[in-house]
């Protein structure tokens, strides 16, 4: 360590530069991963903060459930825990006042059942009490829709009004309006043919459906439209970035310590013990990648807090830091190399 | 009493057609309190005698004894120890590192050899003795190349070591601080006690040694 941080002190902004390099990429690799995690928490939130467990779909639909219909004949006794899905992508247009248009996802749900009655988390007003009434989404607070507004979803002449705003409730990345099931059969034109897209449940064995198709949560979210898609996207780029950092390490702890290797014979040649040189190459890529990793850190925690709303970024610390201590780790690999060819010097060269 | 001891040594290198003989039945021996020079011209093995007295490479026969260890049969490791606890090394390239200050190039040393080294008082006489007191915060790139060879002679006495072992230390010297460094060695050796063994090709030496020894074309003679 006494040589790594004298050696760092004076070199530095040969080191700087290093440093600043490998920050870069553990910057990106952390936003790059704030995105995915933010991505697919705009595909899950509701999903997930409702804890569903289990989903049922028409056996037709091909596992997806924007295709999915089902019938009053297809399924059996609903279970308390579980419940009624209607959903249909649609335009609302607010009837007063400034307000963008909205591309959103309306999900009929029924009062009677446990994902109304237990699982909506207001962050203000109340929960529709009656067909002309919808919540919506936290997020379409801030385009200009509030409590009492009226609105229009697709060309439909009805008007619903806004009475609450809900949390977590975003599936596939666009932002729910949530009322009855009876305005989703309106919405989707189905004429009292199709009771709803399909049953969620928050438990893992559930009431048997035998006509309709059983997916865990887990396989329901991996065919989400574009879900594995953009995920596989994601994780290939950190994936490639981790191994790119690897070799950033590697190829300048080897140039370094090739610059180095005559002083390096004549401190063998003294005597110096080989790890001793080693553990001072090993200790400064140690160094290199922690100071790099936590100002990559600091600059991906400054961001957070400067990035738009709109962003759909989210950091976990905890992931945030185990992919840090992986790129230290990785650090420590690209270090064998040089460390190898501390270990074959020879003394003789001194001289 | 000799504090190094060579005994018959022969050194070869190659096989067959491509062999040479570098050392060729060498005797020698090196006493405690002498300045001991090795003259000879380039190619002439000097080098290779050097860095077989220096625990740096094994002969290919004969006995090379270091302060009463035969090393012929020892392992790196023992040689490493043997080197860090008996040979203080100056080479021609100074043999410091340029990104640590005089004071931090002894530092280094305590790291890794924390016994027996010269304490505070004894490395500050040294460093006045050799006149490079002032010079402790100074990195190397910005001391002139006789002040360099000065610590790294201090450097090398550093850890207290009976024997130093020195490779053309004036060799990028002008005449008259290549002067000085002799005088150095003249009066470490006698004074401090030590066994200085200098191998040049620089004549201006000659009248600083003790002994003097003339390698040609792997044999060694004693001149003086």
């Amino acid at each position: 360590m006494f040589l790594a941080i004298r050696e760092i002190r004076h070199n530095k902004l040969r080191y700087g530069l290093i440093i600043g390099m490998i920050a870069l990429i553990g910057y990106l690799i952390f936003m790059l991963m704030g995105l995915m995690l933010g991505l697919a928490n705009e595909n899950t939130a509701a999903i997930k903060s409702w804890d569903t467990q289990t989903v049922y779909l028409n056996k037709n639909a091909n596992e997806n459930f924007s295709q999915s219909l089902v019938s009053k004949s297809q399924i059996g006794q609903l279970g308390s825990h579980e419940a009624l899905v209607g959903t249909t992508p649609v335009v609302m247009k607010k009837m007063t006042g400034h307000a963008s248009k909205q591309s959103i996802q309306f999900m009929g749900l029924s009062k009677k059942q446990y994902l109304y009655q237990k699982k909506l988390e207001l962050v203000a007003g109340r929960k529709p009490r009656n067909n002309n009434e919808i919540i919506l989404d936290e997020s379409l607070k801030d385009k200009g829709y509030h409590i009492g507004n009226t609105v229009k979803l697709n060309s439909q002449g009805k008007s619903l009004k806004v009475v609450g705003f809900v949390k977590n409730a975003k599936l596939n990345i666009s932002p729910l309006a949530i009322g009855s099931l009876s305005t989703w059969q309106q919405l989707k034109g189905t004429n009292g043919q199709y009771i709803a897209s399909g049953i969620f449940s928050d438990q893992k064995t559930s009431h048997h459906h035998p006509k309709l198709a059983k997916y865990s949560v887990h396989e329901f979210i991996q065919k989400l439209p574009g879900y594995s898609a953009q995920n596989t996207t994601f994780e290939f780029m950190i994936g490639f970035l981790m191994i790119i950092s690897l070799i950033v390490i590697a190829v300048f702890l080897y140039i370094l310590t090739m610059q180095k290797l005559p002083e390096y014979a004549v401190l063998r040649a003294q005597g110096i013990p080989v790890s001793t040189l080693t553990g001072a190459t090993f200790a400064q890529a140690m160094l290199l990648m922690i100071i790099g990793v936590v100002i990559s850190l600091i600059v991906t925690l400054i961001t957070t807090l400067l990035i738009p709303q709109a962003v759909p970024m989210l950091i976990s610390w905890p992931v945030t830091i185990l992919v840090g201590i992986s790129l230290i780790v990785l650090g420590a690999i690209g270090a064998l190399l040089p460390v190898h060819i501390i270990t074959k010097i020879n003394p003789l060269d001194a001289i | 009493m000799p504090t190094i001891e060579l005994k018959n040594v022969n050194k070869t290198f190659g096989t067959g057609i491509g062999k040479v003989q570098a050392l060729t039945n060498i005797n020698f021996e090196a006493r405690t309190g002498e300045l001991t020079l090795i003259l000879g011209p380039s190619g002439s093995g000097k080098s290779t005698f050097l860095t077989i007295a220096g625990g740096l490479r094994q002969p290919s026969s004969g006995d090379v004894i270091i302060d009463g260890q035969n090393i012929s049969a020892m392992k790196p490791r023992q040689l490493d120890r043997l080197r860090l606890n008996k040979i203080g090394f100056v080479l021609q390239s100074y043999n410091l590192l340029p990104y640590l200050t005089v004071a931090e190039q002894f530092r280094l040393v305590d790291h890794v050899h924390p016994q027996n080294n010269l304490n505070n008082q004894e490395l500050e006489q040294l460093l006045k003795e050799l006149d490079i007191d002032h010079l402790k915060e100074q990195y190397p790139d910005q001391l002139s190349g006789g002040q360099n060879q000065r610590i790294a002679i201090a450097r090398a006495l550093y850890t207290n070591p009976p024997i130093v072992l020195a490779d053309e230390p004036t060799a990028a010297l002008d005449s008259e601080r290549g002067a000085a460094v002799g005088r150095e060695f003249q009066k470490l050796a006698h004074r401090r006690e030590k066994t200085i063994i200098v191998v040049t090709h620089d004549l201006r030496l000659r009248k600083y040694a003790d002994r003097i020894f003339e390698i040609n074309d792997g044999k060694i003679e004693q001149t003086k």
